[in-house]
């Protein structure tokens, strides 16, 4: 193809690109697309959107500035009742004293089939609601007039902002399959955004320059703008699945960051563009940094505390306890304090950032080798590059000679290097003064455990009599205090009869529940008669009794993005079961060993007779805190097969 | 003597608490709290006092006290520290103080410092009431707050009713509550369930008041009934009221019905020409009034949805029919208000019926006051009344299901108001039947197809599994039967007979190992499908009685095809369980060599057991449970 072909090409490319948005253009609606019954690429979608266009571009105005002007046109096919939510819209536009998003322009209109006919009807007033949610946040909501099955319905409207340097994330997917979208913006060269993306959908983005001009002061001024532009077709929804930690991580966005500002006859003002800016910037940001530095408030407590100890570590650790047991967490993720380091010490109360940043400030005052960490958390998508939006809670990493240690006082239950889940998910920077920063992965490569003990006696008519012990070791025993801490005695032994199905339990203790670093340990005593199946004069029962596995937690049979446990976990049986006297064993289930390819996990059952005594061991496990979608099929197999052979069957017959 | 006595020195030591303050009274040391009220409780309420003062027929300021001692965690949530507001709800006075266990105030929140947000949920399209509340941290436990707040009310239709114990894991040390009426407005007051329960009660010159001391926690129990029906309950009401600047008279149910229809629901029922053309062209063929009634609804399905908004007369008042007919959507009262204008333009009479949905709760007959949280529509009718649920799109004509079945219901007539009861559902009504070839292999693995077909309740709960989408439909089906691993959906076809309310699921599944190899022996459940999987907790002493809100029946009917060179020889015997719960059976019978049926029956008697009751009822559904999980063995040959 010559040079020319190409270019041809392209014309003719960009032509038909024109003539296919005509379709879309707003009141032009086709019978066929009414009568369509089903989506085509979709048959169980309930509603899709056919056509979706978000325009964003900025505009001078004499007294705010350059404001945001995002256009919204969309349009979506109701194919049944259960669609018929998608005829609501709602949106949040933030009032900061006065300064204030509006929306403009709304106009909607519902289509449907009547006959032959196409009947419109158009969305009035009377369907647009308004409410002051809050001090900042005005929610308007509109919903669609006279829909029936098969309608569509369609709006257009306009929403100025004169916060112009925050771009919301833009929604490339939703729970519904999308038809067309089609997003462009026209950025003035006065603005740098950096763009992030984020799904596993491929993204194509179009680029251009423009000339773009305003009167400014009087003058009219051309400048340059940058155009971006995504069109895409046949977006499949997005399907939320169970275990995928943060979903938000894996359906399809692309958000703009904003780096710098440079407008005529003014200096560049930076948003953070590197990570080293960015560590530099918050060392030295008086909040943040001084965080750090500020020392006063709490010398001589912590003089005190820390008088008589050199060891480090045993310093840190009291340091921490100290910390974690004098401030309550608000259950607000932050990256800057908002009060005054002195006045969170006093109240005892603070958040994500004052907690940790004062635990910072502590333990540098004790001089243990101590770095912040930025985190980005559960709550928000991930990033790779370099970005302070993303950002929304400080963590402590410590090092003492080659130890590491990752420190989250908002933790009640937490202990060095147990960290809580909205952590654990997310990602971090580890940062230092000097502008040097590194990733850090919060999952931990160590595996947790719980270790099962079984010892019990069974009888003639298939009764069953003995005691359990269970182990929790790490972050299993983390999750188990977090659940079960404040349970009282008669609700944890409910618990341990709603997960076995036992209704007979006596005996139930606890220890190490409060001593947070050591494993949890529980034990029981509990009878039962629902275990073994007494046929004729022959007993069957599987060998792990009420511990076995029932259900497979992965029920799909496929999987899109990784299944993410937060930690690895190997659990253990070792359950013994002394036989009826008279008895002897005429079937018993072969050993068997199952791996993992990649060494991902690995499954063991073991089983020796002694005397009149069964051995069973059993171990469970799963090395890998996430595990990525190509294992999936092989891991929902493993639990398959790992479930049948805890239901093999030991028979003993009356001799 | 002394019996009259007391009571009057009760009182007198009212009004002296009334005057000083909660720091005089109360210790708010935490450590001082009787053992009694802090076991099982997250919280304590140490001391409750609401005073409704009752100024005139459109105005009524409710004075709250509250010092609650919050125990742990769980119980920050009854430390509630807010008050709703709107148009005609002024909040005069708010405030919190909190103290440390030691009783060493922490921190203070005046009016100032409160939170002013609206109260519109997500998904709600429009409310306008707000809260005004704060977002306390505990900093540790034990706390205790005080709340002081003064409300006043111009609606006089609502008065806050008094519930001592109004929550699991929370005692009582002490809760007071006063009516002052000085002007001796005509009120009615209602107490319920204050047997076994110690409550003084004094009725002075213009005022009442009732209270109790040392109630501890409860912990919560599965198949209680609703707290209002157990727990102590004073319900108060105006006989004449103003709501939203409308007056009001509730005399008896008869003057509040005519009340409601001529200021809520009068000419609100125009409706355009055409629409009643439509429906006049849409009837034509129908004979009987149900014929046509079940076009209508059927019309109103097709042509509205729900949705949530909440205006007009404190929200209830209906928006005008005509309204709703343009733009096609309306909440429960206008879309009822709607069905019923259809009907009317059909001379088809029907009433606006104000319900309690979702838990089973009558609207009390024997206190005539605005109650109910719902609204559904009643055509009369010779036999039975026909009932129609108007918000859902899907549901059967006539079907009402457990949303607002079998309760007591105020029907507004323009000659007044009526109570009548919705219809009941018999256990015999809620049918599920299934019935089912199964075939099993000699390499353990198991196919079947499945048929289960739903009636009345059943219906209820099984019918909109067909609006999920195919992928949650086989979820749905494997979540059912969990207990089956690795089972396959194979495939799934519904059939929803509107017309008779039967809702057909054919299933085909299959199972790579569901029976187990032994030897040379094949282990099988023979009941597939049904295996119960209740599991009911056992109580050491359990406080509330027993509920079973809907009673049914269930029968399973399989051919079960052996594997060929597999015999069985001895089937176990038919079980029967029966109690005054219901009946189980569990049969098995040989057909040939190589052919077995099973059958299975369960029925369930809805209704309210005493509580000593529930420990049998609990070994009814265990045993049925070990029984429904056996199993036979069959022998190679």
């Amino acid at each position: 193809m010559s040079y020319m072909d190409k270019l041809l090409l392209g014309l003719v490319l960009i032509c038909s690109l024109h003539s296919f948005g005509q379709e879309y253009e707003f009141g032009k609606i086709s019978k066929e697309e009414l009568l369509e019954q089903s989506y085509p690429l979709d048959s169980a979608a309930n509603a899709a959107v056919l056509y979706k266009s978000k325009k964003i571009r900025y505009k001078y105005d004499k007294e705010q500035g350059f404001v945001l002007i995002t256009e919204v046109h969309k349009r979506i096919k109701l194919y049944n009742k259960n669609g018929f939510d998608y005829a609501t819209e709602e949106m949040f536009l933030f009032d900061s004293n006065g300064v204030k998003e509006k929306m403009l322009g709304l106009t909607g209109k519902t289509y449907s089939i009547s006959g032959d006919d196409i009947v419109e009807t158009k969305l009035k007033k009377e369907g647009v609601f308004k409410v002051a949610d809050s001090d900042y946040i005005n929610k308007v909501s509109f919903t669609m007039p006279a829909i029936k099955e098969g309608s569509i319905i369609e709006f257009k409207y306009k929403i100025l902002s004169p916060f112009s340097r925050s771009i919301d994330r833009l929604l490339l997917q939703y729970d519904i399959p999308i038809k067309k979208i089609k997003i462009s913006l026209a950025i003035p060269e006065y603005y740098n955004f950096r763009k992030r993306t984020s799904g596993f959908l491929p993204i194509n983005i179009k680029e251009s320059s423009d000339r773009q001009s305003d009167l400014f002061l009087g003058n009219s001024i051309d400048y340059n703008v940058t155009k971006y532009q995504i069109d895409s077709e046949n977006v499949p929804a997005f399907k939320k699945e169970p275990y995928s930690g943060n979903y938000k991580n894996y359906i399809s966005t692309l958000s703009f960051e904003l780096q710098s500002t440079q407008f005529p006859y003014s200096s560049i003002t930076n948003y953070g563009t590197t990570w080293g800016a960015i560590a530099r910037g918050a060392f030295k940001d008086s909040r943040f940094g001084g965080a750090m530095k500020n020392n006063k408030y709490f010398k001589d407590d912590i003089d005190q505390l820390v008088s008589e100890i050199s060891n480090p570590l045993e310093k840190t650790k009291l340091i921490y306890e100290y910390v974690k047991d004098k401030i309550t967490w608000n259950n607000r993720n932050a990256l800057i304090p908002r009060k005054s380091m002195k006045k969170v010490y006093q109240e005892g109360i603070g958040n994500a950032a004052e907690i940790n940043l004062m635990l910072i400030a502590m333990l540098k005052y004790a001089k243990i080798n101590v770095k912040p960490i930025l985190v980005t958390t559960n709550d928000k998508p991930l990033s790779m590059f370099p970005t302070i939006q993303g950002l929304d809670y400080v963590l402590a990493r410590v090092r003492i000679n080659d130890d590491i240690l990752f420190l989250d006082a908002t933790d009640k239950y937490g202990e060095p290097n147990v960290l809580p889940n909205r952590v654990v998910h997310g990602l971090g920077r580890l940062i230092a003064e000097s502008g040097n920063s590194e990733m850090i992965f919060f999952r931990p490569s160590k595996i947790s455990k719980k270790q099962n003990i079984l010892m019990c006696e069974m009888g003639s008519d298939g009764n069953v009599r003995g005691r359990q012990r269970i182990k929790h070791t790490f972050y299993e025993a983390h999750d188990f205090r977090i659940k079960n801490t404040l349970k009282k005695e008669e609700e944890q032994r409910k618990r341990i009869g709603d997960l076995y199905s036992l209704q007979n339990i006596s005996e139930y203790k606890i220890s190490n529940l409060k001593d947070i670093g050591k494993p949890v340990v529980e034990s029981f005593a509990f009878e039962t008669s629902d275990e073994v199946e007494v046929i004729d004069d022959e007993l069957f029962f599987s060998p792990l009794l009420f511990l076995r596995n029932r259900e497979n937690i992965f029920k799909s049979n496929e999987r899109l993005y990784p299944v993410d446990l937060g930690y690895g976990v190997s659990k253990s049986y070792s359950v013994n079961i002394k036989i009826p006297e008279g008895y002897e064993i005429i079937e018993k289930p072969d050993d068997m060993g199952l791996k993992l390819s990649d060494d991902i996990g690995s499954f063991m059952f073991r089983m020796k007779v002694v005397g009149n005594t069964i051995q069973i061991s059993v171990k469970e496990t799963l090395n890998v805190p996430l595990v990525m979608e190509q294992y999936y099929t092989e891991l929902k197999t493993f639990y398959d097969l790992l479930i049948q052979k805890e239901s093999d069957q030991i028979v003993l017959k009356k001799i | 003597m002394q019996k009259i006595i007391l009571p009057i020195l009760v009182v007198i030591t009212m009004f002296n608490f009334v005057k000083v303050s909660a720091q005089e009274e109360i210790d708010l040391n935490s450590a001082v709290i009787d053992s009694v009220l802090v076991k099982n409780a997250n919280a304590v309420v140490r001391s409750e006092e609401v005073t409704i003062e009752i100024n005139s027929v459109n105005s009524i300021t409710t004075k709250v006290k509250k010092v609650i001692t919050v125990l742990n965690k769980y119980g920050d949530r009854h430390a509630d520290s807010f008050e709703v507001f709107d148009k005609s709800r002024r909040v005069k006075k708010i405030s919190a103080i909190f103290y440390d266990h030691t009783g060493k105030e922490i921190k203070k929140y005046k009016k100032g410092d409160f939170v002013d947000r609206s109260m519109i949920n997500s998904g709600e399209l429009f409310d306008d009431t707000r809260i005004l509340y704060i977002n306390y941290t505990a900093v540790g436990y034990p706390y205790t707050m005080v709340f002081e707040s003064e409300i006043e009310n111009s609606t006089t239709a609502f008065i806050r009713p008094w519930r001592p114990v109004s929550s699991n894991y929370l005692s009582t040390q002490r809760s007071v509550y006063a009516i002052s009426n000085p002007k001796k407005l005509p009120l009615k007051i209602k107490e319920s369930n204050f047997d076994n329960y110690l409550i003084n009660n004094q009725k002075e010159e213009g005022i009442i008041t009732y209270s109790i001391v040392n109630i501890s926690a409860k912990e919560s129990e599965v198949l209680s009934p609703l707290g209002d029906d157990v727990f102590p309950l004073v319900n108060v009401a105006l006989t004449n009221f103003v709501l939203e600047g409308v007056h009001g008279s509730a005399l008896d149910w008869k003057s509040l019905g005519k009340w409601m229809y001529e200021e809520l629901l009068k000419d609100r029922d125009q409706l355009p020409q055409e629409t009643i053309d439509e429906v006049n062209k849409l009837v034509k063929g129908a004979k009987s009034k149900r014929e046509k009634a079940k076009l209508i609804y059927e019309y109103v399905q097709e042509k509205t949805r729900y949705i949530s908004v909440q205006l007009g007369i404190g929200g209830w008042m209906p928006f005008l029919a005509s309204d709703v007919d343009r733009l096609g959507y309306g909440d429960c009262k206008a879309l009822t208000n709607y069905t019923k204008a259809l009907l009317e333009s059909q001379e088809i009479p029907s009433y606006y019926t104000v319900v309690f949905a979702k838990k089973r709760k009558d609207i009390d007959p024997d206190f005539t006051s605005i109650q109910g949280n719902h609204v559904i529509l009643n055509i009369p009718e010779e036999g039975e009344d026909i009932w129609l649920e108007c918000t859902n799109q899907t549901v059967p004509f006539d079907f009402i299901g457990d949303f607002t079945d079998d309760r007591n219901v105020l029907i507004v007539k323009p000659e007044g108001g009526e109570i009548k009861r919705t219809k009941r559902y018999e256990p015999e009504e809620n049918i599920l039947r299934t019935k089912a070839t199964v075939e099993l292999n000699d390499n353990a693995s198991m196919t079947a197809t499945v048929e289960r077909i739903s009636e009345g309740l059943e219906y209820d709960w099984r019918y909109r599994n067909q609006f999920e989408t195919p992928k949650d439909q086989k979820a749905h089906y494997k979540e059912n039967w969990g207990y089956i691993n690795n089972i396959e959906i194979n495939s799934i076809k519904f059939n929803d007979n509107k017309d008779v309310v039967k809702f057909t699921e054919q299933i085909v599944v299959s199972c790579a190992n569901y029976t187990k190899k032994v030897g040379n022996r094949l282990l099988v459940t023979p009941n597939v499908f049904s295996c119960d999987q209740i599991n009911l907790p056992q109580y050491t002493n359990r406080n509330t009685p027993l509920l079973i809100s809907s009673g049914y029946v269930n029968t399973d009917e399989y051919d079960i095809n052996l594997p060929e060179g597999y015999v069985v020889n001895n089937l176990p015997k038919k079980k029967v369980l029966e109690t005054e719960f219901g009946k189980y059976t569990h049969e098995l019978e040989k057909i040939d060599d190589s052919k077995i049926k099973f059958r299975r029956y369960l029925k369930i008697i809805d209704g309210m057991y005493p509580k000593e009751k529930y420990e049998e009822y609990r070994k009814f559904r265990s045993e049925i449970k070990k029984i429904d999980k056996s199993r036979i063995v069959l022998k190679k040959l």
